[in-house]
């Protein structure tokens, strides 16, 4: 009864959550200002946030983003059960600040069982970074302000109940709605319709 | 018995009114999402139960409360209680990180939710085996 009573608590507070405030430079795709704000908090090791990068987010930035209706937000949600996910999120975060986020992510993602496998983040980067890009960001992995983006990230996603990847975020006229694990592009181009037609 | 059957019967009632209070204020597509992400059902089936599992909770919730054949109501309370629980065993088994959708979205799917609903099957389980021997007993 204890556990019921907690859950339906949690869910109460859950519909009300926090809308999660701005993040690093560089992370967010799209208009600041458009209608529709989707924050989502990933994992690079982890297979689902993989299959919603490559499946969800892809279409979700041409037919939303690309068009000014959704403003679309990356945070690092580096979890522990996987080795290299919190240096691939400071890859990432390195690759931010010479303005390839997206490009270093979408990398990542793509040869995740590469680098998985051995922990050689470095060399799957050669082929999106040029030597310029990729010496700069080796030289940021241990800057403290990179590790602390990804905590601010991860304190984000804490804050706002996530508790697994990929977590989005669906922000609309100061409501927010928590969708998590891997969903079907077509069903969430369905709710962001439904949603902007309000 | 008698007490207990009383018992069980309110509390799955306020479990499934509240289940399908939490799902029906907020929109329908949010609730397709959490039941999509179970990766288990085409989009039209999706769809489909995303409309209509809310209403059939209400609807059991009520007529537990009423007491109203109460045999067939507490056996398809059952049959719905194994189902969630098999649907979770399995994502769970799985590993994918979702949303439990039992009480609308942002409660993620962990052993706790498990053991609540694996309670909540036994409790159903009982109140059916119950109403049957008590329907017997009287005839």
């Amino acid at each position: 009864m204890k556990n019921i009573l907690a859950s339906l608590l949690l869910a109460a507070i859950s519909m009300a959550a926090v809308v999660p405030e701005a993040t690093a430079p560089g992370k967010g795709v799209g208009v600041a200002t458009a209608p529709l704000k989707i924050d989502v908090f990933s994992d690079f090791q982890c297979p689902s946030c993989k299959a919603s990068y490559e499946e969800t987010l892809r279409p979700l930035k041409s037919d939303y983003v690309a068009k000014g209706k959704v403003y679309l937000v990356h945070h690092d949600f580096p979890l522990q059960m996987h080795a290299y996910a919190r240096q691939a999120a400071a890859y990432a975060n390195a690759a931010a600040r010479v303005n390839k986020y997206e490009e270093v992510s979408k990398e990542l993602f793509r040869q995740q069982s590469v680098w998985s496998a051995n922990g050689q983040i470095d060399a799957v980067l050669t082929g999106v970074l040029k030597p310029d890009e990729l010496k700069k960001v080796r030289s940021l992995l241990n800057d403290p302000k990179i590790l602390a983006d990804i905590e601010q990230d991860l304190a984000l996603g804490n804050k706002n109940n996530v508790r697994q990847t990929p977590t989005m975020i669906v922000s609309y006229k100061g409501r927010s709605y928590p969708v998590a694990g891997k969903v079907d592009y077509g069903i969430l181009s369905k709710f962001l319709d439904d949603l902007l037609s309000k | 018995m008698r007490r207990l059957r009383l018992a069980l019967r309110l509390v799955l009632a306020a479990v499934f009114i509240y289940a399908a209070y939490t799902k029906l204020r907020q929109p329908w597509l949010l609730f397709a999402l959490s039941i999509d992400s179970y990766q288990l059902l085409p989009q039209w089936a999706v769809l489909t139960v995303a409309r209509t599992l809310p209403w059939l909770e209400l609807l059991v919730g009520l007529l537990l409360v009423s007491g109203f054949g109460l045999r067939y109501v507490a056996l398809v309370t059952s049959a719905q209680l194994v189902i969630f629980l098999a649907v979770m065993l399995r994502a769970y088994a799985k590993g994918l990180g979702i949303d439990c959708g039992c009480f609308g979205a942002g409660e993620a799917l962990t052993y706790k939710t498990l053991i609540r609903d694996g309670l909540l099957t036994a409790g159903a389980i009982v109140l059916t085996v119950s109403a049957f021997q008590s329907q017997r007993s009287s005839s």
